[in-house]
């Protein structure tokens, strides 16, 4: 139970720190903004929605259109997160405080996605509100959250897991390029042009969960390309199955360095 | 400390001070191996990819394609990200606003060595590239035009949005969200006259158009503001001080 506590102690603290950054503020609604400004004219083909379209629709295109470009800034935010610690040297302090290694790095990469994902719901809660009055329909703000959920909540869990733990050993300059020219290739590249995990249910891109919401396939899902057991028909159960193997890719490389530090610090 | 404090109106420098190739291989190690390797980790990340399609059965014009990309989109990628690291990480910022030289003197200095990397590994990358017979560019003399003119743009960007905001996090999503931009919405640009001279990646994502050498002067020539608005706001360092991302 201590373990726990602290471990949530720790999470408060993480997400406390990160929530007062304005410059994640400001960053997410000048993305978001951009976006929404954007998308009438070059923005990507599924959005806007035409008028007289569910809630389900247009909610999801906003996810969706916000999911193209916003995790770029959740991969940017999170990828000093750990490396703050060692530069200011202020790892050897923490790590003598009750919460063990793997506490400390639950704790910040909970209240670390907490923080980052608060704008970007703030963002999709701002899309619902303009669309509830501009549509006349009160279920836009719940079909808002769903849509949050289901597409960008899933992307934010995947980048926070290799924002947090890769910088550590890319250090942070080269993670935030080799990031973007993944989000590139691994997302929006087509498999016909390099091998590509673009439109397989291990695209953080929420290609899947769009598609189902959507009720059709939207950003390549399940497109013809390598690994084609990662390609199914996009379906509920397959957008169930692309949601729960981004949460899980996306713990991989914490509980990775979790062990390992567990184990340096038992030696 | 001469090479830091020495300025054109003082005397000259005292016997054992620091030549200036001392004082440049010093700035190479403030410049940090990770900032100062990006360029080279841009071309080798294109070379892995290249492998990679070519191992999956990629033609040779695809491979020759995803190399001419690294070079004109990549690397001026991975230069802006280390030239907003340079701007906006240095621990001895306090220091350096205390002694005689300017401090835009020292991150011109930093910077220019970043440039200096990037025109080497380019040209290296170009000679390679033609010398294996994967080159499918423009003629290999106007191949700087190919790299340069992004390379410069993208860097001004991120420098100025990191000078002006004091932000790491607004500078690199900037510089990473533009490029995203123009790699989404390429057909957007190609659509709009108006629009095409400020497209970053001509050659690779629109075919090298007929003019698209005119339109990357013009790119060149959109740096200007941004050069502008750096050096006003270097007449200031003081505001650097005062970061959020520390």
């Amino acid at each position: 139970m201590t373990g726990v506590r602290a471990t949530l102690a720790v999470c408060r603290y993480e997400f406390r720190m990160q929530i007062r950054r304005r410059s994640l503020w400001i960053t997410i609604a000048l993305v978001a903004g951009a976006l929404a400004a954007g998308r009438f004219g070059m923005g990507p083909r599924y959005a806007p929605a035409p008028p007289g379209a569910p809630a389900r629709e247009v909610m999801t295109r906003w996810a969706f259109l916000f999911s193209v470009i916003l995790p770029i800034a959740f991969g940017m935010a999170l990828a000093d997160r750990l490396l703050r610690d060692r530069r200011l040297r202020t790892a050897e302090l923490l790590a003598s405080l009750p919460p063990g290694p793997a506490g400390r790095l639950t704790g910040t990469f909970l209240g670390g996605v907490a923080a980052t994902g608060a704008p970007a719901l703030a963002a999709m809660l701002v899309a619902a509100g303009y669309e509830t009055v501009r549509r006349g329909d009160l279920t836009m703000i719940p079909w808002g959250l769903a849509a949050f959920a289901a597409v960008l909540a899933p992307a934010l869990v995947f980048v926070a897991g290799y924002a947090l733990v890769c910088p550590l050993v890319l250090t942070a300059p080269l993670f935030r390029v080799l990031f973007v020219g993944y989000w590139f290739w691994g997302n929006v590249l087509l498999p016909a042009t390099l091998p590509t995990l673009t439109g397989s249910l291990l695209s953080p891109i929420g290609s899947y969960a769009a598609s189902w919401l959507l009720g059709t396939p939207v950003l390549y899902a399940g497109i013809p390309g390598p690994l084609p057991v990662l390609r199914p028909e996009p379906t509920g159960s397959a957008a169930a199955a692309s949601i729960a193997l981004l949460v899980v890719a996306g713990l991989v490389p914490l509980l990775a360095v979790g062990l390992l530090r567990g184990r340096r610090r038992t030696a | 400390m001469t090479w830091i404090t020495g300025a054109a109106s003082e005397p000259a420098p005292a016997a054992g001070a620091l030549s200036d190739v001392e004082m440049w291989r010093h700035e190479a190690g403030r410049l940090g191996w990770a900032t100062g390797c990006t360029p080279v980790v841009a071309v080798v990340a294109v070379a892995a990819v290249a492998v990679l399609a070519a191992g999956d059965g990629a033609g040779r014009p695809q491979v020759s394609l995803v190399l001419l990309t690294g070079l004109e989109a990549l690397l001026p990628l991975a230069v802006a990200m280390a030239a907003t690291s340079v701007v906006a990480t240095d621990r001895a910022r306090e220091l350096h606003l205390s002694l005689p030289t300017r401090y835009a003197t020292v991150l011109g200095r930093r910077l220019a060595l970043l440039a200096g990397a990037t025109a080497v590994v380019a040209v290296v990358f170009t000679g390679v590239l033609w010398a294996a017979g994967l080159w499918s560019g423009p003629p290999v003399a106007a191949s700087p035009l190919l790299w340069a003119p992004a390379t410069a743009w993208l860097g001004a960007l991120a420098v100025f949005v990191a000078l002006l905001t004091r932000s790491l996090l607004l500078a690199t999503t900037a510089a990473g969200g533009v490029w995203l931009a123009h790699q989404l919405f390429a057909s957007g640009f190609a659509a709009h006259a108006w629009a095409r001279p400020l497209y970053l990646f001509p050659v690779s994502r629109l075919d090298a158009y007929p003019g698209w050498m005119t339109d990357r002067l013009l790119l060149t020539a959109t740096i200007v503001p941004f050069a502008v608005g750096v050096v006003i706001l270097l007449r200031r360092p003081e505001r650097m001080l005062t970061e959020e991302d520390v």
